[in-house]
């Protein structure tokens, strides 16, 4: 009954028409972002971040989501058309996408994609409907030494999802853990790491962290194939339908990687790209023409797109019911509730019930929008990716130095941007994850605050942390990732 | 040196500094009431544990450190103007930087000049009726009030 009188004021908050409309611009920047190589959703939702800040918090969070999930969308235009991967979580519909496209099917991949993403969307919406007020109540009972522990699961979980080291990850996991101590302590109010910087008294900034890690340093990577960077295209030819026997085919496979997606979704760090690569593995055990998968079979489409969608229904739900996010995305939608006054995390469903189902709601408004405007539009997307990179790309930092300033009108924040963007391209040739760092740069602060707290209640004594049996099971299993790894042979996904 | 020995370096030396920083200045306290430097100093540690075991690791592997195909003109240049687009943002005002930055960054699109120009300035123009007088982002005018 609450979950049907919430849905109910859900759909009110985001029928209305100002609401609707940023539903629309999110999920349309989305698509662009998404189609556009080079800009993911992360780097795009930080640079909109300080455009929303006049905006309500429902709308601006409902623009913000809809670019989450809408680039998911875009992404795959650009694996099927031009076999590369538009957005990280598209990489594999580049194998069968684009095979597809080259045998005159890029209508019917395009539209198994939108489909495929549509319905899987939607399900997971559904779940997160389901389980969002479900989990909410469970989460009220939590204390901050189960706190701490899920945390440290958290962070444990995105180490244990990259696809390189470990070791490398759980370092970088430590150094966004460190990055989050800069700036005023807290509990005792003492400036710590600030150097005697103006700009980092109030912390590092997540927004220049993010665009600089995110967009400035992909930036640089891709300045190496500005001269080779020469793309075939494929046009779509004929109708996007799919016919019967492409639906026959795709039917499972997008049931199945609707659940893959949404419950790889929830866990920080597995996420979408993670979701993809598993699902595209499963459908090709499962096909009884595994060589036919990246010769163009429509199967090794359907799952991972549906996947990678139900993944970015799936994220919301530690944002929604913790306030811990899953992945850099959910960090800035954090960071913008936090903006707007509202703090993440359980109580969020009971002091901001218009925020918590409006946002819910406009994900099945924008995730019809999308179905309707994709197939459509796939004309001026295809004349977009024409537009050479090398005419692109200063826009790209254009757009990046003007939204780091815009954050506080510091520029300040503009610097810490072009450090991280160094920092990141440096990562990257040194073989290191930039999603750890961030997760753990806006967990970190959460984490030393619950962990001092815990201390203060338990008078000092670590045995808190498993005497409880809530907590104790979190660090059990985070144990247990710790270790694991060194038994087996971590992460199957990565020999596709 | 393997490129995992250098990095390795470099976070330990950051560990190292951390710890250092959390043990001496900013004070542990006691575990009954933790200060504002126990979480440094325990991440700084760990931190420094991780760089060691990557560095035990790297000694292994025989792999050089190369700096490969990597374009360093290119890098530098659109470094520079990042770097030159933030630090004269405020005296030259926002549009002046901002012409200047894509009139640099063009270069590499190799347009012939009157299509750099042309596409420079119409750029600057949109940008700014997009940010300024649409968003009303508050774009610094600089010293010549534009």
């Amino acid at each position: 009954m609450e979950i049907a009188q919430g849905i109910l004021i859900g759909f009110q908050v985001a029928f209305q028409p100002i609401n609707l409309l940023y539903c629309f611009l999110g999920v349309f920047i989305g698509t662009l972002v998404g189609v556009l190589p080079g800009l993911g959703p992360a780097a795009a939702i930080a640079l909109l971040l300080p455009s929303t800040f006049a905006l309500t918090p429902v709308a601006s969070i409902i623009m913000l989501a809809g670019i989450y999930y809408g680039a998911m969308y875009g992404g795959s235009t650009t694996s099927i058309l031009v076999n590369i991967p538009g957005e990280a979580a598209s990489v594999v519909t580049c194998l069968d996408g684009h095979a597809m496209a080259r045998q005159g099917r890029a209508g019917p991949a395009l539209g198994i994609a939108a489909f495929g993403s549509f319905i899987a969307g939607t399900l997971s919406i559904v779940v997160l409907t389901l389980l969002a007020p479900l989990l909410v109540k469970v989460t009220l009972s939590f204390g901050p030494p189960e706190y701490f522990a899920l945390m440290v699961l958290g962070i444990t979980l995105v180490t244990y999802f990259t696809e390189g080291s470990m070791v490398k990850a759980l370092m970088m996991a430590l150094v966004g853990i460190l990055l989050g101590t800069v700036g005023v302590d807290s509990i005792s109010g003492r400036y710590r790491f600030t150097f005697g910087i103006q700009t980092l008294m109030d912390g590092v900034g997540l927004v220049p962290v993010i665009m600089g890690l995110f967009g400035i340093s992909e930036v640089l990577l891709n300045l190496e194939h500005l001269a080779s960077q020469r793309v075939i295209y494929a046009e779509p030819t004929g109708g996007l339908l799919p016919n019967r026997e492409d639906w026959r085919r795709s039917a499972m496979p997008i049931a199945r990687g609707s659940l893959l997606g949404f419950f790889l979704g929830i866990l920080p760090g597995a996420g979408a790209i993670i979701a993809s690569l598993v699902s595209y593995a499963t459908e090709k055990r499962f096909s009884k023409h595994p060589e036919q998968f990246g010769q163009g079979a429509i199967e090794g489409v359907a799952g991972p797109e549906a996947a990678n969608n139900a993944a970015a229904g799936g994220a919301f739900i530690p944002l929604l019911t913790l306030g811990i996010p899953a992945n850099p995305v959910m960090a800035i939608l954090l960071g913008a509730l936090m903006i707007h006054g509202l703090q993440p995390g359980p109580l969020l469903m009971q002091r901001a019930p218009d925020l918590f189902w409006g946002t819910i709601a406009s994900m099945y408004i924008g995730n019809a929008m999308l179905l309707v405007l994709n197939l459509p539009l796939i004309g001026i997307w295809t004349r977009l990716l024409r537009v050479p990179y090398a005419l692109l790309f200063p826009f790209i930092l254009l757009f990046c130095l003007i939204g780091s300033y815009s954050v506080s009108n510091n520029v300040g924040d503009g610097i810490v941007m072009w450090v991280f963007g160094v920092l990141g391209y440096l990562l990257k040739k040194f073989d290191y994850e930039a999603a750890p760092l961030i997760l753990a740069m806006v967990i970190g602060p959460m984490m030393e605050e619950a962990l001092r707290q815990s201390l203060i209640l338990s008078a000092g004594s670590f045995a808190t942390f498993v005497e409880r049996p809530i907590s104790a099971g979190f660090i059990l299993a985070a144990a247990m990732l710790l270790v694991l790894p060194l038994f087996t042979r971590r992460s199957e996904v990565a020999k596709i | 040196m393997s490129k995992d020995l250098v990095s390795a370096f470099f976070w330990l030396a950051v560990a190292v500094y951390v710890s250092f920083e959390g043990f001496t200045k900013l004070k542990l306290g006691t575990l009954r009431q933790p200060g504002p430097g126990f979480f440094p100093f325990w991440g700084g540690l760990f931190l420094g544990a991780f760089a060691l075991i990557l560095l035990a690791r790297s000694l292994k592997s025989r792999e050089r450190l190369g700096s490969g195909a990597i374009p360093w003109p290119a890098l530098i240049m659109v470094l520079g103007a990042l770097l030159g687009y933030l630090l004269f943002l405020e005296t030259l005002g926002f549009v002046i930087v901002t012409l200047l930055f894509l009139l640099a960054l063009f270069c590499f699109a190799e347009i012939g000049w009157i299509k750099h120009l042309t596409w420079s300035v119409l750029a600057t123009v949109i940008v700014y009726g997009v940010f300024k007088v649409w968003l009303k982002v508050p774009l610094p005018s600089g010293l010549f009030g534009i």
